[in-house]
């Protein structure tokens, strides 16, 4: 069992990466790049709330099933790759589609939940989950 | 190679430890984002190349190849026109869809309206989670 015990860890070549031996052993990949780079679980319905995040700083409620997530640290660019689910327990299930509008930022994008059974309404869900992969500025 | 270390566990002065083997299983393999029209990436990790297999149908190739095909991929996504935000997310192609199955190598997405027939999405994104070859 070895540890190391370090507060930041930075590339020595180029600082932004670092590799990493695959599980397989024939490939290695940036430890950087295979990171999560935001993610957060909320509650959409009434006066919605964070309930955990990583790089989150607020969200916005603009309408049924209509949301905003913000992030503390930027993305490098609008590009990033994400993925949102949504559900409601005990009510019908939603699906959180991500983006919801071609107008993502580095630091904002938005997120639509709606019902399974009308994929074109949109309705607040109890639980919404986004996380993004990507490159931070 | 600047340098190696191998370690088992990561420990912040604040935040906490984490064995290492969450850093390389947990980590993202691949992911991508892009328009389905379009056989470019807008930004990509560990994607060699997109084909435009017919609308509503795509296939990622990966550079670096997954150790078998039970690995877990998640998407997202919306097509967006000038009437409306209809669409619905983007989902696995599975052998027998017309389309290439998951392989090691590859994966085949599609993306349905709301009426179930294949579309083109402006954004559709995906991540893939498991062990790399």
């Amino acid at each position: 069992m070895s540890e190391i015990k370090v507060d930041t860890l930075t590339g020595k070549t180029t600082a932004g990466d670092i590799t990493v031996t695959s599980e397989g052993g024939a490939a290695t990949q940036s430890l950087q790049q295979g990171l999560a780079k935001a993610w957060v679980n909320f509650n959409g319905t009434g006066t919605i709330a964070t309930q955990d995040s990583l790089n989150h700083s607020s969200l916005t409620d603009h309408d049924t099933g209509k949301y905003s997530n913000t992030l503390v640290s930027a993305m490098s660019n609008a590009n990033y790759a994400g993925n949102a689910n949504g559900g409601q327990p005990g009510n019908r299930d939603c699906f959180a589609l991500f983006p919801s509008t071609d107008a993502n930022t580095t630091t904002t994008h938005r997120v639509r939940t709606t019902p399974s059974n009308s994929p074109d309404g949109n309705h607040d869900a109890s639980v919404v989950m986004i996380s993004i992969k990507g490159d931070l500025a | 190679m600047a340098g190696k270390i191998i370690a088992d566990t990561l420990e912040h002065s604040t935040a906490g430890s984490i064995a290492t083997n969450y850093v390389v299983n947990g980590s993202a393999k691949a992911w991508g984002h892009f328009t389905m029209s379009s056989t470019t990436a807008r930004d990509s990790f560990n994607i060699s190349s997109l084909t435009d297999d017919k609308t509503g149908i795509f296939t990622a190739d990966y550079v670096s190849n997954m150790s078998s095909v039970n690995y877990s991929p998640s998407t997202g996504g919306t097509h967006r026109d000038a009437v409306s935000e209809n669409g619905w997310v983007l989902a696995v192609q599975h052998a027998g869809s017309g389309a290439d199955d998951m392989t090691t190598g590859e994966l085949s997405l599609s993306a349905h309206n709301a009426s179930s027939a294949l579309v083109d999405t402006v954004q559709a994104t995906f991540q893939i989670f498991g062990d790399l070859a």
